[in-house]
């Protein structure tokens, strides 16, 4: 069974961005990239269904530019089998992203298609699911537990007050939540085998699609700076205080 | 609690302020004692004062009185330094807390002495810059008490210890002169530096009131590297070939007893499957990706010399931090067991040397004591453990310690090492002294101090005995 995963650069999720000065956008410059913590959990999946002889071949794309080749090989280091690069520039939104992805699900046609639920920049939790009704595959969303068996994958989502377990045929679409798995450190042998692992690279010409863009971004601020907590020095001037400042008692 | 007479509490009220004089036992143990347990906090009274001004009145009022005087910082120490066992007046700094006059083109910002160190080194983050001393008790010890202390961490391989940050102290003597010690200057050779022997004296010259630091560039991307290694010679190996390839920001190592437990307790994945006798922990910068090609140079390198085993590196700011937590939560994994602890140094290179013997001596005589090693190999400073036997009561555990002690400082000593890496003397190391400076050093520290303080009411019985 082959299975793709989807990886993207992003900004290090323990890096505090900044908004640049005209607002335009975040400021990237000379920001620490990662790949997307949603995704490394997808490659992780994927490597351990291989590992448990399910899978027999992992495959890992990345849309983006000449630098996401990066995060590719990172995944090729945990263990995926060759990777594919869809050269871009500049953001790509959701739709082009799905588009994109269908069109090298059509070239490879994996059984399942791990993606992360949504990237840490952007949060627009949308390309797993367009993908799915662009190339007509049923979807696991929010997935903490993946099992394959046979012609169907099982997967246990994280819904809102519990647990909900689909079951899915495949080819499917199944898209990562936090508690999947813990994705392993990429050991320096791995990462040395690695580079010698096959990565091809893509136009969105050769997958037949258009890059468009629908959308604008308007304006990008801070989050408001956090009053200083204050000290009070008793009970009564708590009580006092929570009555008629916060008015919440 | 020793209790002052009333007129002494209320001429210290009129110096500080009534509410500012603690003479009740809350206030001795908040402020009578540091990190360690051993001694039971009973100073004469607590003072609080809230300028540099109140610290001199202060201190002249004791030396008037005849009262011993304990400064105290974030009381983070672990050398019992910052302790009042014996009826003194403990200072605390806490109130002299502004940070202010920062200076763009010198790049040094003014302290004072009660600025926690996480707060300068958030301060010098928000201008751009880093304060590159860090350790795990940042959120709490004092700049004062960093100074006091010359407190060194995990970057010390790549920025050295306080001492290489402090360009201006100010100190108030024994008798309650106020100096002002190198006012920022880059160059002074004007005469003897009398900051570099406040830096590191444990109060027991005087009350460090103000510290101007000097700052950093800010570090960069860095990237962290596990590697297994088959024996601490290899280590060292591993640390010449690391060198002048790799910025190296930190050059730490444990054993396999130490990951195995922390990996067990902390619940934390292991840096990978093969499991080796050591390991080192490497932090360099990785602005490009030369780096990350020097690093699998370096990988290579010491994987085909027999020295390197297997290894990782992380791929991102969370596995760089999780990897750190291999061997930052050591400490707090092992304190179950009630460790004997000793914090040591010798020159980097006799680091092996100084193991093996240790190993040899408490293993021949306690085959049953489970020895835990960590620490800044990078900087030749080890961390000793040894676990306590759960069958064994703790008294005759400690009596047993208190041999394997003399043992290692013999060894340090035939090693010319030092029996404090970075926590100083206080009352917990006084009588090991020797093993490191010889009697003539001793006396001339005692003659530095009769200069500075006269009649010996600095925090006195600490480091050595007059
Ligand atoms: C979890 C933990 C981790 C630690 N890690 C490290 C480490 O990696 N590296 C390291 O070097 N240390 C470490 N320490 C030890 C300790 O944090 C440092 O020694 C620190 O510098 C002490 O600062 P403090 O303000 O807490 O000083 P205190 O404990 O209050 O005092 C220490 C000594 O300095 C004197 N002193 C304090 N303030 C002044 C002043 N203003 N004027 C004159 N004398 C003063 C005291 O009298 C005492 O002798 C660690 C401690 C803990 C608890
Ligand atoms: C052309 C020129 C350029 C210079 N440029 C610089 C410069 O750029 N930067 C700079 O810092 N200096 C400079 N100097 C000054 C001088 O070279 C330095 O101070 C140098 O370190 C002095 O070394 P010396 O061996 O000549 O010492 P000496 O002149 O012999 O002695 C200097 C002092 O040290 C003492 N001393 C010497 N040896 C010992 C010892 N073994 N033990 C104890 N005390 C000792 C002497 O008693 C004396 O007090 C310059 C001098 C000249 C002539």
């Amino acid at each position: 069974m082959k299975v793709l995963v989807a990886v993207k650069r992003v900004v290090d999720y323990n890096v505090k961005v900044r908004a640049k000065a005209d607002g335009s956008d975040v400021d990237l410059n000379n920001v620490k990239m990662s790949i997307n913590p949603f995704c490394e959990i997808a490659v992780e999946e994927a490597v351990r269904l291989k590992e448990a002889g399910v899978a027999t071949e992992v495959i890992a794309v990345s849309i983006g530019d000449k630098a996401c080749q990066e995060q590719i090989r990172t995944a090729l280091a945990l263990g995926a089998d060759r990777g594919i690069q869809v050269e871009t520039e500049g953001a790509v939104e959701p739709l082009v992203v799905a588009k994109l992805l269908k069109g090298v699900v059509e070239k490879e046609e994996p059984q399942l298609v791990i993606l992360g639920k949504q990237s840490i920049d952007g949060d627009n939790n949308q390309t797993g699911q367009m993908l799915g009704a662009l190339a007509g595959m049923p979807q696991g969303t929010f997935a903490s537990v993946v099992k394959v068996d046979g012609d169907r994958v099982q997967v246990t989502r994280e819904v809102d007050g519990g647990l909900q377990t689909v079951s899915l045929t495949l080819p499917a679409i199944v898209t990562t939540d936090l508690r999947l798995n813990e994705p392993r450190y990429a050991s320096l042998p791995n990462i040395m085998k690695a580079k010698k692992k096959q990565l091809d690279v893509y136009t969105p010409a050769d997958l037949g699609v258009e890059v468009t863009k629908h959308l604008t971004l308007v304006k990008v601020e801070p989050p408001a700076e956090r009053q200083a907590g204050i000290k009070v020095e008793s009970v009564d001037e708590l009580v006092d205080k929570l009555k008629n400042e916060a008015k919440v008692i | 609690m020793t209790a002052l007479a009333e007129e002494q509490l209320s001429a210290l009220a009129a110096i500080v302020g009534a509410d500012r004089v603690l003479d009740g036992p809350a206030g001795a143990e908040q402020y009578g004692r540091d990190w360690t347990r051993a001694h039971v906090p009973a100073p004469c009274a607590v003072v609080l004062p809230g300028s540099i001004a109140e610290v001199q009145s202060v201190v002249r009022y004791a030396r008037r009185a005849g009262l011993a005087i304990v400064p105290s910082g974030g009381r983070t120490g672990l050398s019992a330094g910052a302790v009042a066992a014996r009826g003194e007046l403990v200072l605390v700094l806490d109130r002299l807390n502004g940070i202010d006059d920062f200076s763009p083109v010198d790049r040094t910002v003014r302290c004072g002495a009660g600025v926690v160190t996480a707060e300068l080194q958030a301060y010098a983050e928000a201008k751009g810059l880093f304060y590159p001393v860090d350790f795990a008790s940042a959120g709490s010890s004092q700049v004062g008490g960093n100074v006091a202390t010359n407190a060194g961490g995990i970057k010390v391989i790549r920025h050295g210890m306080t001492r290489d940050w402090v360009v201006g102290v100010k100190l108030v003597t024994g008798t309650g002169e106020l100096l002002d010690l190198n006012r920022g200057l880059i160059k002074n050779n004007a005469g003897y530096d009398l900051r570099h022997l406040v830096i590191g004296s444990e109060g027991t010259l005087g009350v460090i009131v103000e510290v101007t630091v000097s700052l950093a560039d800010p570090p960069g991307d860095l990237a962290v590297m596990v590697l297994g290694v088959p024996d601490l010679g290899a280590i060292m190996d591993v640390l010449h070939c690391a060198r002048g390839r790799l910025e190296l920001h930190a050059f730490e190592f444990f054993s396999e007893e130490a990951l195995a437990r922390v990996v067990e307790h902390q619940e934390l994945q292991r840096p990978f499957d093969t499991a080796a006798p050591f390991y080192a922990l490497l932090e360099f910068a990785q602005p490009d990706e030369a780096a990350l090609e020097a690093a699998m140079a370096v990988f290579e390198e010491t994987v085909e010399q027999g020295w390197v085993l297997d290894g990782c590196v992380s791929q991102s700011v969370a596995q760089a931090q999780s990897l750190w937590r291999l061997r930052e939560d050591i400490s707090e994994t092992i304190s179950r067991w009630t460790p004997y602890k000793n914090d040591i140094s010798t020159r980097v290179s006799d680091v092996p040397g100084f193991l093996a013997e240790v190993d040899a001596v408490v293993s021949e005589h306690y085959p049953d004591f489970q020895i835990i090693w960590f620490g800044h190999i990078g900087d030749g400073n080890v961390h000793l453990n040894v676990l306590k036997p759960d069958e064994l009561p703790m008294d005759e555990f400690q009596a047993r310690c208190g041999e394997v002690s003399r043992w290692v400082f013999e060894i340090v000593q035939r090693h010319g090492g030092s029996v404090s890496a970075e926590h100083g003397v206080g009352l917990l190391k006084k009588e090991y002294l020797s093993y490191s400076r010889s009697e003539t050093e001793i006396e001339l520290m005692r003659g530095i101090k009769r200069v500075f303080d006269p009649d010996g009411i600095m925090n006195p019985g600490k480091i050595f005995d007059l």
